[in-house]
């Protein structure tokens, strides 16, 4: 069982190829945490922000960092992206899917939702059904080929296309210094350097600013309550690991701090582990105003605050941690 | 396996009250094995219940449930959260 589908997907892909390696170090190599909101954007109905980087890039950042290679697919027509699959587990290579997390029946039916980018491991065929590793559960499923189908060549927004990805290649050996060195600076770069300012350290405080003009653009009290809500659902609950990956980021540093001799990244790892308790409250505090529909001027300026107040230590803790592996 | 005492899941009760402000359940009323989710037991819990709970018992206790799906295994049931809490004891002290 994993924390999230990207990074759990690939580290299960890299295990069983034989590389011994944890889901919050691929994270952290694969410089997973990040920061950017959108306020308004074609994509989306309503503000919203994202708390790790691009789907797919954790697997090109691996490929680059570690050393290892991934096979791609993706196909027009569904009969011959099922036929490949079919044909990847005919000689027992492990396949990653995207999917859309909807069409996942064995998901009770209130917790599915369209999510285009969600990734399994399809691990085997018998007659009609699929064997699945799937993160967020603890035991193998399964899947009738249908509805994986459907989920690998759903429609709309960032859809699958049928995307699969293996395992190719493991280097011989890896150089994890320099992995998590350059994962850690790539990091820094995107949350504290990138100049667009929605992204970033300048995204949070984007965030911050635009918050308290969240209730022009709800249609009424219960939709605005629903998106408010949605931010705790955002940084809880999407396979974040809690405190929107800031968890699962500092147990990288803190994994990290061992592997490569360097003992500030386990200070540093606690002190984001107390950054993440911050968002966790940030969490907390949106679902509660959510809940009861308490949501008026002075509530949404004091989780604007909220949200400066982690900008401010995030951007302190960035600094600190560039500094830390120079 | 370290066994939770009868204390401590009496302890969890209270604090649950006591952080939801609950104060028309009687603690004894509480079942300590069946869901605290889903209107089987006394107390009648929804997800945001759930975060307060979490964030009291690591202010409580000192302890860190970072991860959403250990968070959901902890606060399934009082027994739940007493075996976890204990298990933590007992690791802090070997």
């Amino acid at each position: 069982m994993a924390a999230h589908c990207e990074s759990g997907t690939i580290t299960s892909l890299l295990n069983h190829g034989g590389l011994e390696i944890t889901e919050p170090l691929v994270f952290g190599i694969a410089s997973g945490i990040f920061f950017g909101y959108f306020h308004k954007m074609k994509s989306f109905t309503f503000p919203t922000f994202i708390v790790r980087n691009k789907p797919g890039q954790m697997r090109t950042n691996i490929e680059k960092r570690l050393g290892a290679r991934f096979r791609t697919y993706d196909f027009k027509d569904a009969v011959k992206g099922q036929e490949r699959l079919d044909q990847l587990l005919m000689q027992n290579i492990p396949t990653a899917a995207q999917v859309d997390f909807f069409y996942m029946d064995y998901v009770p039916s209130w917790e599915r939702v369209h999510i285009n980018v969600h990734f399994l491991v399809v691990t085997g065929k018998e007659g009609n059904t699929y064997k699945i590793s799937d993160a967020y559960f603890p035991k193998m499923v399964e899947l009738d080929a249908l509805s994986l189908e459907k989920g690998r060549f759903a429609g709309g927004s960032m859809s699958p296309k049928g995307f699969i990805f293996h395992l190719d290649k493991l280097p011989a050996e890896i150089d994890y210094t320099k992995a998590i060195t350059k994962g850690i600076s790539k990091a820094c770069f995107y949350m504290l350097k990138i100049p667009i300012p929605i992204l970033g350290i300048k995204g949070m405080r984007m965030f911050a600013k635009k918050v308290v003009e969240w209730p022009k653009f709800a249609r009424d009290t219960e939709h605005l309550s629903h998106e408010i809500m949605k931010i705790n659902i955002l940084l809880e609950d999407q396979g974040t690991g809690g405190a929107g990956f800031r968890f699962m980021y500092a147990t990288f540093l803190q994994q990290a701090a061992g592997l490569i001799n360097k003992p500030q990244l386990k200070e540093l790892s606690e002190e984001l582990m107390k950054i993440g308790d911050g968002w966790r409250e940030i969490s907390l505090y949106s679902a509660r105003i959510g809940k009861n529909r308490d949501l008026g001027p002075e509530k949404l300026k004091q989780l604007s605050d909220m949200i400066y107040d982690r900008a401010d230590v995030e951007e302190r803790f960035f600094k600190t941690l560039s500094r830390a592996i120079k | 396996m370290l066994t939770a005492t009868d204390d401590l899941k009496n302890e969890i009760k209270q604090l649950i009250m006591n952080t939801l402000g609950i104060s028309d359940v009687d603690p004894k009323d509480v079942d300590n094995e069946k869901p605290l989710f889903g209107g089987d037991n006394a107390l009648t819990l929804d997800s945001v219940d759930a975060i307060e709970i979490i964030m009291a018992i690591q202010r409580t206790y000192g302890v860190r449930i970072a991860d959403q799906n250990l968070a959901r295994e902890v606060v399934r049931s009082i027994n739940s959260i007493a075996q976890f809490l204990t298990e933590q004891k007992g690791n802090q002290s070997s």
